[in-house]
């Protein structure tokens, strides 16, 4: 007998087994430890593990709902403002100060990192806002002492100081009335850290550790993570609100759209964010996808100061030409409502009355000529260089726009060459004449679409790109900021949404849809109109 | 055995040697300072430069040059990514063995489906049996990888939904990185799921493994055939049977056992081929191995992980080839002797 | 024909003309031939024949699929992409870039390695076999890998991964024309005419590389296999060419983002690769077989 035959022999017996085990695979694992775990596929590595300290959806995603609680919080359809870390408050009628009366019984995590000795109390909560209001505040700095959300609503400025009551009573002062500072600190971005966990970190000298390694009061704590690879989080079993019946909850970080959908059709993962190709899981029995309309808008903006949309006919002219129905239908493939106004359908404030211009070509025609251009003229269109919610290939918008305003006149030139960091430096110096843009709300609050986008002081820092200061408009949205009526507030955003209509400095396109995919078997809710994802409550039968 | 194994290191140390020099010099070849290609260090500050320019010896001649990294990375620093500002050869530590396991299982399925098809083909010589297996080889051979890999999971694993599409292992597993081959890991864990773990791990390693095998496996088939057909031809089987052995016997006793010799010799060869084909395949199925590593690299502009990643893969290639050329020569004595290297 | 002469004269073609006498037996081969002619054809005048030009935006017919399905048509044959550009027109002009492209890789680096062969046949000693073990090395590295490491250098873009796979594909051309040189040389008629007084030159010129030829040819076209599907693989990892450029590779590699709603996209470039390498192949084969047949002849 040859060597070779006795080492075949040995290979074959080697390799049958592995053969049965591929095939059995996928039985046994269903049984057990599946069933306690939930993969969700995300688009992206988190920046870092403290929202406090960013923007992007993604790294809300990861941190916000799963490792943190807010001291108050959105629940429900309507989006009414519910307890939380505070199981109630109390707002003087003025206006201008806030107590919170907070939860006895709240544990922080217990991870290999961090042992908690004591519960949540005022502490914490002056930590966490101090950390972001006082610049000279030993933690301000750390991770470089940028806090984007609360600049945009100017929360220093709002906020006078916040004292501590007592262990579970606190109270936020405020130097003028704003009837969005509870929507704020509701929002995903003012989460409650750990004070206990940050004095350990200056013992030891590492502070920066508390938004890379962190501490929060969620259903979830974090285990471990590998950036680019996947984030491993364990359920918080002494979590205040009923703990998750999950044992493990992993986010695999999967960039490509395609993968990630792969990934959900081979059964890899149980949810997957932002699902490509409807069609093909529509027509899988075990899958669903589910949409939320966001609280967003994609819009073509004008620079008013430049000619010649210096002149509102020619604005109103080149609303009138631009066919929006197409646009939904090629670019955002149908997944996205029409925009009428700047405020989506879901928002309180929402008006339906509210006239819009609706795709005229004649009428269009007839305005440009009485403003002067009955041959039309050359226009630069700037198109957003990255994909978004909002406008998910400003390339292709654009091109549809050039066709359209083609028909009245107008050469459109598309600029796309930049990257997004010299495209929104030159947008805030205010280089173009007209782009193609959105807005995501950070909270409900229907402000949040008025004042960053429209207002004359963000004129003047640049992010209102279309640099329209109209003093009307700014009255009436810093008239619904001081009361707290809701059913004037919601008159006086009508008559904003009603100057914009007329003016318009810039032309409302769409509202898109945030998507998800999930396995049928993964049950509970996960979408929000706004803000991050959210597992808490998220089951697997 | 003694001058083959000393004509064997000689050509190792002369391979090693060179590619050494190949990856210093690519440190100049990359655009950018040189003693931050070749360090990786991005955000030195001029002092801590001045350290490395006297560790690197940059202001010395190129020979010097030379000497301070060889004796760098014998002490196993290959510098630090300029991505990440990792350590190389931690990162190399933690992405090689997925490689060197995915690699191994494919050049197994590929030698053991390619050498006995392509005896069947010899055996078969000038029949349908033969035209067939060489015309399914040929197509084999001219399937772009990543169009193939594209293609085995969308048939099986997402219309039949029989195997993982992405990974070494599925991410409900938390197995801990002790050696980086994920069964050896798997087997030294204490994880309650570790038969569970295994089983998946074998699902995961499958369906890439065959994506590489395929190629490699009809030039196996191909190389099978000529050595057995040479074999066939030779004077020894002609004996054999005149002497009246049944054709079986002379397959299974005599053929086979010299034409896999000379199969063996040529399979140092292919696996370069082999680890090309992986480095792609990885990143279609996500495999977290070094061939993905490096061409993530090459979009970051990561030079000194190119260059570190670079000399370990071919390192890795030719310490493969070598000892595929010890047994090789163990099985072959007629080998040893031969006057020329390889 | 009708034969004119009387006496039956002995034919002695040329060996490039025996050659094809014996290619052109095996019909699997002539079809494979046809279709590499066909690939030439469209490679040089893709410009010419296709319906679209490969950038050209239909925006009124995004994502429509090949014609013989149901939402298909007509005048697109093999549907649009994501932008609305013809697959058709794109594939031919794909032709001149992988195909074409390929072709071109291969002659240069055929040229020069056919001189450094010759030269280092024509010397001996340290320096030859310093750049036998050199080559070795050079070989024993992956030909993607080494192509890769190239590109890494000169950076992304098509025309240096031509360059890269130029300067991946010359050592194996050294390689054999070495080995080819050297073999001849020690033939009985490379060394009359060496007594007749001819220099080395002379001779490589006039005397081996006729005789040699073929067998770089039958290298060539295993070269060309190899390079479309380096261009192509280098294209896919978006290390080759470039958006919006109709090369297969890219095409592909732009397609996965749509594998879901448009397969076509991936489907369709695929094929075309496989389709060039199965031709290139299929000639390569039967040159080899030719040429084994006509030593044994």
């Amino acid at each position: 007998m040859s060597i070779f035959a006795v080492k075949k022999r040995s290979l074959k017996a080697m390799f049958l087994p592995i053969l049965c085990l591929v095939s059995a695979c996928n039985v046994d694992k269903d049984q057990s430890l599946s069933d306690h775990s939930i993969v969700y596929c995300s688009e992206g590595s988190p920046e870092s593990f403290n929202p406090q300290t960013v923007t992007s959806g993604t790294t809300i995603d990861a941190t916000s709902n799963q490792l943190y609680n807010r001291l108050i919080s959105f629940r429900g359809e309507d989006n009414t403002i519910a307890p939380s870390l505070a199981k109630s408050w109390h707002v003087t009628r003025d206006g201008k100060m806030i107590t919170f009366y907070l939860r006895k019984d709240v544990a922080f995590h217990q991870t290999d990192y961090f042992t908690p000795t004591r519960f949540f109390n005022a502490d914490d909560v002056l930590f966490s806002f101090n950390r972001i209001l006082l610049p000279k505040h030993p933690f301000h700095q750390v991770s470089g002492g940028k806090y984007p959300f609360f600049q945009s609503v100017s929360f220093s400025t709002v906020v006078e100081s916040i004292e501590k009551i007592n262990d579970h009573t606190i109270r936020f002062k405020f130097k003028y009335a704003d009837s969005s500072i509870l929507a704020n600190i509701a929002s995903d971005f003012a989460v409650i850290l750990s004070k206990e966990y940050a004095d350990t970190l200056v013992l030891k000298n590492i502070k920066r550790e508390i938004d890379t390694l962190p501490i929060g009061t969620g259903p979830f704590k974090l285990k471990e993570y590998r950036p680019g690879a996947y984030i491993r989080y364990a359920t918080h079993k002494k979590y205040w609100d009923t703990p998750s019946t999950l044992e493990q909850l992993v986010f695999d970080i999967t960039p490509s759209n395609t993968s990630r959908l792969t990934k959900l059709l081979a059964g890899e993962c149980d949810v997957i964010a932002f699902p490509i190709a409807h069609k093909k899981i529509k027509s899988k029995p075990k899958l669903q996808l589910e949409a939320v309309t966001s609280f967003n808008v994609g819009y073509l903006g004008f620079n008013t100061l430049k000619p010649p949309f210096n002149d509102v006919k020619v604005r109103q002219a080149v609303a009138l030409a631009v066919n929006k129905q197409a646009i939904i239908d090629t670019v955002y493939r149908s997944k996205a409502d029409i925009a009428n106004s700047l405020l989506p359908k879901t928002s309180w404030a929402y008006d339906k009355n509210t006239r819009s211009q609706t795709y005229d070509l004649s009428q269009a025609k007839k305005l440009i000529t009485e403003a002067g251009f009955p041959d039309g003229f050359t226009m630069s269109l700037w198109a957003l260089p990255v994909q978004r919610a909002y406008n998910p290939d400003a390339v292709t918008m654009a091109k549809l726009i050039q066709a359209d305003l083609k028909k009245i006149g107008i050469k459109v030139v598309i600029e796309n060459s930049l990257d997004m960091g010299s495209f929104l430096e030159q947008l805030s110096k205010g280089e173009h004449q007209s782009v193609l843009l959105g807005w995501s709300a950070d909270h409900p609050d229907p402000d949040n679409f008025f004042t960053p986008l429209l207002s004359c002081s963000s004129a003047e820092s640049g992010n209102n790109r279309t640099f329209w200061c109209n003093e009307d408009f700014d009255n009436l949205i810093q008239q619904a900021l001081e009361t707290t009526n809701v059913a004037q507030r919601k008159q006086l955003y009508s008559q904003a949404l009603a100057i914009i209509s007329t003016e318009v400095p810039l032309i409302p396109i769409a509202h898109s849809k945030r998507f998800q995919a999930r396995k049928n078997i993964v049950k509970g809710q996960l979408l929000s109109p706004f803000g991050g994802i959210d597992f808490s409550k998220v089951s697997k039968n | 055995m003694l001058i083959f194994t000393l004509r064997r290191l000689n050509l190792f140390i002369f391979t090693i040697f060179l590619l050494t020099l190949l990856s210093f010099s690519l440190s100049f070849l990359f655009p950018g300072d040189q003693l931050i290609n070749i360090s990786g260090q991005v955000n030195a500050t001029p002092k801590q430069l001045i350290v490395l320019a006297e560790q690197y010896q940059t202001n010395n001649n190129i020979f010097q040059q030379y000497f301070a990294y060889i004796s760098h990375l014998f002490h196993g620093d290959l510098g630090i990514s300029m991505a990440s500002q990792l350590s190389i050869s931690t990162e190399i530590m933690s992405f090689l063995p997925a490689t060197i396991e995915l690699t191994l299982v494919a050049l197994f399925i590929a030698m053991l489906f390619g050498i006995p098809i392509g005896f069947i083909a010899a055996i078969n010589h000038r029949k349908a049996t033969d035209n067939i297996i060489l015309s399914i080889s040929m197509i084999g051979y001219s399937i772009p990888v990543f169009w193939l890999g594209l293609l085995a999971i969308l048939i099986f694993s997402i219309q039949l939904g029989w195997l993982p599409s992405a990974g070494q292992l599925s991410l409900l597993f938390e197995i801990e990185h002790v050696t980086g081959i994920q069964f050896i890991d798997i087997l030294l864990s204490d994880s309650p799921y570790k038969w569970q773990a295994f089983q998946d791990a074998s699902a995961h390693i499958f369906l890439p493994a065959c994506v590489i095998a395929l190629a490699p496996a009809t030039i196996f088939v191909r190389l099978a055939r000529t050595a057995m057909m040479d074999v066939l031809d030779s004077q020894y089987i002609r004996a054999a049977k005149a002497k009246g052995l049944s054709f079986k016997q002379i397959i299974y006793h005599h053929a086979i056992r010299n034409a896999m010799v000379h199969v063996i010799r040529d399979v140092g060869l292919q696996f370069a081929n082999l680890v090309t084909i992986a480095m792609v395949t990885e990143v279609i199925f996500s495999w977290p191995g070094i061939g993905r590593w490096l061409i993530e690299s090459i979009f970051q502009r990561d030079h000194t992980s190119i260059q570190g990643g670079l000399l370990v893969l071919s390192s890795f290639i030719f310490i493969v080839h070598i000892v595929i050329d010890f047994i090789y020569a163990a099985l072959n004595p007629l080998a040893r002797e031969s006057r020329h290297g390889t | 024909m009708a034969r004119d002469k009387i006496y039956l004269e002995e034919e002695f073609p040329s060996p490039l003309l025996q050659l094809w006498h014996n290619f052109k037996e095996t019909p699997v081969v002539m079809i494979g031939f046809s279709c590499f002619i066909f690939l030439t054809i469209l490679a040089l005048f893709s410009p010419l024949l296709t319906p679209y030009t490969s950038v050209e935006n239909h925006l009124d017919f995004l994502l429509l699929p090949p014609a013989w399905n149901d939402d298909g048509n007509v005048s697109f044959l093999l549907g649009t992409d994501n932008l609305g550009r013809d697959m058709l027109s794109r594939l031919m002009h794909g032709t001149s870039l992988t195909f074409g492209l390929s072709f071109v890789v291969v002659l240069i680096s055929l040229g020069i390695g056919l001189v450094i062969g010759s030269l280092s046949a024509l010397t001996s000693g340290i320096k030859s076999s310093f750049l036998n073990h050199f080559l070795d090395v050079i070989l024993s590295i992956p030909s993607l890998l080494l192509a890769i490491v190239i590109v890494a250098i000169l950076g992304p873009g098509l025309s240096n991964t031509l360059w890269a796979i130029i300067i991946v594909l010359i050592p194996q051309f050294v390689h054999i024309t070495r080995n080819a040189v050297t073999q001849e040389f020690r033939k009985d008629y490379v060394l009359a005419s060496r007594l007749d007084g001819a220099s080395s030159f002379r001779i490589l010129y006039h005397s081996v590389f006729p005789n040699i030829l073929e067998k770089l040819i039958s290298q060539a076209t295993l070269a060309q296999s190899a390079a479309i599907l380096d261009i192509a693989a280098l294209g896919f990892l978006g290390l080759g060419a470039q958006i919006p450029m109709a090369e297969w590779g890219a095409m592909l590699k732009n397609g996965i983002d749509l594998f879901y709603i448009a397969p076509w996209t991936v489907y369709l470039p695929g094929l075309a690769i496989l389709f060039a390498v199965v031709a290139t192949n299929l000639v390569g084969e039967g040159m080899r077989h030719a040429l084994k047949v006509s030593k044994e002849a």
